[in-house]
C-alpha cells in the first residue's frame, strides 16, 4: 500500500487560481464594508447620487473591478487554457481600480490613519490580483 | 532500425549532414545553421503554439484585429513607410500632450492641477517635452528589462523603430479627450466616465501591442512580455500614487 503524500494532495487541492477568486470576492465585499467613516463606498455612492454630485459613479468602481476581477478568476478556473484572456480580463477590473485609488487616496490622505476595513480589504485585493496575474503567466499547462 | 532504413533518413537529411573522413556523419554547414537558427528561434515556435480556444476566443480576436501587425513585424522594403508611421504618432502624441495639459508616465497621464485654459505656452511645451522623454525611457526600461530577465539583446532598433505603434490607442485617447475638453463635454458627468473607461481600454490596448510587439522583435512568448508590460505598468502606477499625493 502507498502511502498518502499530504502535501501534495494539499497542493491539489490549494490551486494557486483560487488566490484570484479570493482576491476579487475580497474587492466586492470591501464595497460593503466601512471605509473613512461609518459609510461603506456603497453609501457614499447613494448619498452622493441623491444630492446630485458629479462623479458619485467612482465609488462603484471598486464594485465593478471585483466583479470584472471574478470573471476572469471563473474563466481561468474552469479552464486554464484561457490564462491570457484571463489576464486581460483582470487587468480590465484592476485598471478601474487603479484609476479610483490614483483619484480617492490622495483626497482622504490626511485620514489614512483613520481608514476602516474596507480600505484595508480594498488594497488588499489589489495586491492578490496582481500576485494572481503573476501567478497565472508563470503557471506551465 | 535495419540498415536500410537507416539509410533512409539519412538520405532526406543529405542535405545537412556529411560524411567526415572517419565515416561518421557530421552536420554540414547548412545543417549547422538550421541548427542554430531552430536553437536561437526556439521560444518563437513555441510562442506561436496558441492554444487554439485561446486563440479563437472573442476577446483576443478583437485584440489582433486592433493590432497593426504589418507595422510591427515589417519587412525591410517597410521600413521606411515604417518609420514614417511611428514618427506621425510621436508627432500627434507630443502636440496632443501638450494642449491636453498632461504629465505623461508610461501609459498614465496625471492632468495638471493648474486651469488648463490659463496655461502660458511654455507650460504646454513642456508638457509635450514630457511626452518624447517618457516614450525614450519607456522604450529604455523595456529593452533593459528584456536584458535583464530574458537575456534577449538583438533586434533592439526594429524593436525601436516599431515601439511608437503600441502608443497609437494612447494618441487616440488623447483626441478624443482634446475633443472632450475643448467642448466642454468632459465636464458632464457620463461624458467623463465614458472618457474613464475609454482611457482603460486604450491602456489595455497599449499593454497587449507591448506584449505583442515584445513576441516579434524579441522572441518572447506572450506570457513573459506580459510579464514585462505589468510590472512596467503597475510599477509606474505605484509611482504615480506616490507622485499624486
Amino acid at each position: 500500500m502507498t502511502p498518502i503524500n499530504y502535501k501534495e494532495k494539499a497542493l491539489n487541492i490549494l490551486d494557486f487560481r483560487l488566490v484570484g477568486l479570493v482576491g476579487s470576492i475580497l474587492l466586492i465585499v470591501s464595497e460593503f464594508l466601512p471605509w473613512f467613516s461609518e459609510f461603506s463606498l456603497f453609501d457614499a455612492y447613494i448619498l452622493y447620487t441623491i444630492t446630485a454630485v458629479e462623479e458619485s459613479f467612482i465609488f462603484l468602481f471598486p464594485l465593478i473591478s471585483g466583479i470584472i476581477c471574478l470573471i476572469a478568476s471563473l474563466l481561468v478556473i474552469s479552464n486554464l487554457e484561457y490564462k491570457i484572456n484571463s489576464v486581460i480580463i483582470t487587468l480590465i477590473g484592476l485598471g478601474f481600480l487603479s484609476l479610483f485609488l490614483v483619484d480617492f487616496i490622495p483626497g482622504e490622505l490626511f485620514y489614512l490613519s483613520k481608514a476602516g476595513i474596507g480600505f484595508y480589504l480594498c488594497i488588499a485585493g489589489f495586491m492578490i490580483m496582481i500576485i494572481n496575474i503573476m501567478l497565472i503567466l508563470i503557471a506551465k499547462e | 532500425m535495419s540498415t536500410g532504413t537507416i539509410y533512409h533518413h539519412l538520405d532526406s537529411l543529405s542535405q545537412l549532414i556529411e560524411q567526415g573522413k572517419n565515416k561518421k556523419y557530421y552536420l554540414s554547414d547548412l545543417g549547422m545553421h538550421a541548427y542554430t537558427s531552430l536553437k536561437e528561434n526556439i521560444e518563437i515556435i513555441e510562442s506561436s503554439k496558441f492554444s487554439k480556444g485561446e486563440f479563437n476566443s472573442p476577446l483576443l480576436k478583437f485584440l489582433f484585429a486592433l493590432t497593426p501587425i504589418k507595422f510591427i513585424s515589417f519587412e525591410e522594403k517597410d521600413k521606411r513607410y515604417n518609420t514614417i508611421i511611428s514618427a506621425v504618432i510621436l508627432i500627434m502624441g507630443t502636440i496632443l500632450c501638450g494642449l491636453n495639459g498632461f504629465y505623461s508616465f508610461l501609459l498614465f497621464f496625471i492632468k495638471t492641477p493648474e486651469d488648463i485654459y490659463r496655461l502660458p505656452l511654455i507650460s504646454h511645451v513642456v508638457f509635450s517635452i514630457i511626452f518624447i522623454v517618457n516614450f525614450l525611457i519607456y522604450f529604455l526600461l523595456v529593452e533593459i528589462f528584456c536584458r535583464l530577465f530574458y537575456r534577449k539583446k538583438g533586434n533592439t532598433f526594429d524593436f525601436f523603430l516599431s515601439f511608437p505603434i503600441i502608443l497609437y490607442p494612447m494618441v487616440i485617447y488623447l483626441l478624443i479627450h482634446f475633443i472632450l475638453l475643448s467642448t466642454g463635454l468632459i465636464q458632464i458627468t457620463y461624458i467623463n466616465f465614458i472618457d474613464t473607461v475609454l482611457l482603460i481600454f486604450f491602456q489595455i490596448l497599449s499593454l497587449w501591442l507591448l506584449t505583442y510587439n515584445l513576441k516579434v522583435s524579441k522572441g518572447l512568448k506572450i506570457e513573459r512580455g506580459l510579464i514585462i508590460a505589468l510590472l512596467l505598468h503597475y510599477g509606474s502606477f505605484t509611482i504615480v500614487l506616490f507622485l499624486s499625493i
